[in-house]
C-alpha cells in the first residue's frame, strides 16, 4: 500500500496559517513525524492565492531538510507543479493532473522521460462525472495520452474520486465498477483515493472511512492520501493487505505493530 | 560467518538464508557448523516465543528459513547431521482434524535435529501402530488433539500402543489446548508439554 501523508496542505486551517505565518518549525515538525510514521510520499500543497509556486519552493526545501522522504507536489494550478518539479532533489509524485483544461498537456511533457508518478483525477471540463461509464471516458482518455507521452503504466495514480456517502444513493457501487475497469484494463496501474472524502457530513467519520477502506482495498486501491499518523487506520491496511493473502505469514502485519505503527500507545513515563 | 546464519534464522529472513549459507561454505565453514548454528538459532527463537516475545507465525517462518537454509547444506551432510537425535512419529489423533498445533511441533522438532515422520491428521490408533512397527528405531510418538471430545482418543491410542506391545520402546509425548499435565498423567503419557519450543527441548531430552 502507497501511503502520501496528507498532514502539510494549506487547506488545513492549522497548516494554512503555519504558512502564511512561515512557521518552519512546524512544517519540519510535520514532515518528521510522517516520515517516521513510514509515509511512501509526503504531500505538500500551498493553498495559496498568491505565489504558490515561490511557497511551494520554501515547504519543498522544509521538508527535504527535515526527511528523506520524497515529496507529493500538489496543486489545481499544472504550471505551478511543471515549475517546481525541479526543486524536487528526488523525484516523486505530481498531484495532480485531470481531464481538465491543459493539465495534461502542461505536465506529461515535463515528467515524460523521468520517474515521477503522477495522479490523475478522473473529472474533466464538464466537472466531475456522475456516472461510471463518463469516468471511465476519461480514464481512457488520459492513458491513451500517457502512452502517447511513454509514461509508463506503474507511474500513474488513477484516483477515481472519492464522493461522499451521505448524499450517494447506491453507496460506493459505482466508485467499485471504475476501480474494477481500471483493474481489468490497465493493470499496472495504482489507484489512490482520499480516503476521509467519503465521510463528509457524517457522524464518527473514523468509522465510515474505516471501512470505506477496506472495502476499496479489496476492489483494488493500493493507494491512499491519508493521514499516516492514523493509527487505527494503518493497522486496518496492514490487517488487511493480510487478510487478502498479500502478507506472507502476517510478517508486515507484525513488523509495523513491533515498530508501533499501529495497536495501543504506551502510557508516556512522567 | 556463522553468526550471521543464526541471525538469519532467527529474524526469518527466508529469501536471504540460502545466499547466507553458500558464503559461509565458500568461506570455509562446514556443513555441520551451519546446522549447528542454525540449531542454536531455532533454540533461541523456541526461547523467544516461550517468554511471548515473538508471534506463532514469526516462530514458524524461522523454521522454514532453516529447512531452506538445511536444502542447501543436505548434499554435504554425512548423513547422520540433520536427525541426530532420531525418529519423531507425530499425528492428531482420530476424530480430530487440527493441524496447525501439530504442524508447529513437526517443525520445531525438524529444526532441533529429529527425522519427523507426521501422520497428519485424524490418524487411528491402529496408525500409529504401524508407523511404529515399520520404525523400530523411532523413540519418541507425539500426539496432537484439539478437542475436548478427541481426548478419549488420545487415551485410546496410548492403550492400543500399550496393547500391541510396544509401549516399551517409545516415549510418549501428548500436547494440544485442552491437554493438561493431569490428563497427561492420567493416560500415562510420559510427557506433555505447552507449546512447541517446549516440545522439542522435551524431546531432545527424552531421546538423548
Amino acid at each position: 500500500m502507497i501511503i502520501i501523508g496528507e498532514k502539510i496542505n494549506g487547506s488545513i486551517p492549522s497548516m494554512g496559517k503555519a504558512i502564511a505565518e512561515r512557521n518552519e518549525k512546524r512544517i519540519r515538525s510535520m514532515a518528521k513525524k510522517q516520515a517516521a510514521a513510514g509515509a511512501d510520499y509526503l504531500d505538500c500543497c500551498a493553498s495559496v492565492n498568491e505565489n504558490e509556486a515561490e511557497t511551494m519552493r520554501w515547504m519543498i526545501g522544509l521538508i527535504e531538510e527535515s526527511c528523506d522522504t520524497p515529496i507529493c507536489i500538489d496543486s489545481p494550478n499544472p504550471h505551478v507543479l511543471a515549475e517546481v518539479i525541479a526543486d524536487c532533489k528526488v523525484p516523486g509524485v505530481v498531484n495532480s493532473v485531470s481531464g481538465e483544461g491543459d493539465k495534461i498537456e502542461t505536465i506529461f511533457p515535463v515528467i515524460a522521460n523521468t520517474p515521477w508518478k503522477v495522479v490523475a483525477l478522473l473529472c474533466d471540463d464538464t466537472g466531475i462525472p456522475k456516472s461510471a461509464a463518463d469516468r471511465i471516458r476519461v480514464l481512457d482518455r488520459i492513458m491513451a495520452d500517457a502512452d502517447r507521452y511513454g509514461i509508463k503504466h506503474d507511474r500513474i495514480l488513477i484516483d477515481p474520486l472519492v464522493e461522499m456517502l451521505c448524499t450517494s444513493e447506491d453507496g460506493i457501487a459505482m466508485l467499485l465498477e471504475v476501480i474494477g475497469y481500471i483493474k481489468e484494463h490497465y493493470p499496472q496501474v495504482h489507484i489512490v483515493c482520499a480516503v476521509s472524502n467519503i465521510s463528509f457530513n457524517l457522524p464518527y467519520r473514523k468509522i465510515i472511512n474505516e471501512a470505506f477502506t477496506v472495502l476499496a482495498m479489496n476492489a483494488g486501491m493500493d493507494a491512499a492520501v491519508m493521514d499516516p499518523l492514523n493509527r487505527d487506520l494503518r493497522g486496518i491496511i496492514y490487517a488487511t493487505e493480510a487478510l487478502r493473502g498479500n502478507d506472507f505469514y502476517c510478517m508486515d502485519y507484525i513488523g509495523a505493530f513491533r515498530e508501533g505503527i499501529f495497536g495501543p500507545v504506551e502510557e508516556e513515563t512522567k | 560467518m556463522v553468526e550471521s546464519i543464526k541471525e538469519t534464522v532467527v529474524a526469518g529472513k527466508l529469501k536471504l538464508i540460502e545466499g547466507v549459507v553458500r558464503e559461509a561454505l565458500d568461506n570455509g565453514a562446514t556443513a555441520d557448523e551451519v546446522l549447528d548454528s542454525m540449531s542454536v538459532a531455532m533454540d533461541e527463537v523456541g526461547g523467544k516465543f516461550q517468554r511471548n516475545e515473538i508471534y506463532v507465525p514469526e516462530m514458524l517462518v524461522a523454521a522454514k528459513t532453516m529447512q531452506r537454509g538445511v536444502g542447501v547444506i543436505k548434499p554435504l551432510l554425512a548423513g547422520d547431521g540433520i536427525g541426530k537425535y532420531g525418529k519423531f512419529i507425530i499425528g492428531t489423533v482420530a476424530g480430530d482434524l487440527h493441524d496447525i498445533g501439530k504442524n508447529l511441533v513437526s517443525m520445531m522438532t525438524e529444526a532441533a535435529g529429529f527425522e519427523v515422520i507426521d501422520l497428519g491428521v485424524d490418524v487411528p490408533a491402529d496408525r500409529f501402530i504401524e508407523a511404529i512397527k515399520e520404525n523400530p528405531d523411532c523413540k519418541i510418538v507425539a500426539l496432537s488433539a484439539l478437542l475436548t471430545t478427541t481426548m478419549d482418543a488420545m487415551k485410546n491410542t496410548v492403550e492400543a500402543i500399550e496393547a500391541a506391545g510396544l509401549r516399551g520402546g517409545v516415549k510418549i509425548m501428548v500436547g494440544g489446548a485442552p491437554i493438561t499435565q493431569e490428563f497427561a498423567d492420567s493416560i500415562g503419557a510420559d510427557a506433555y508439554t505447552t507449546d512447541a519450543a517446549s516440545c522439542a527441548e522435551k524431546a531432545k531430552e527424552l531421546a538423548s
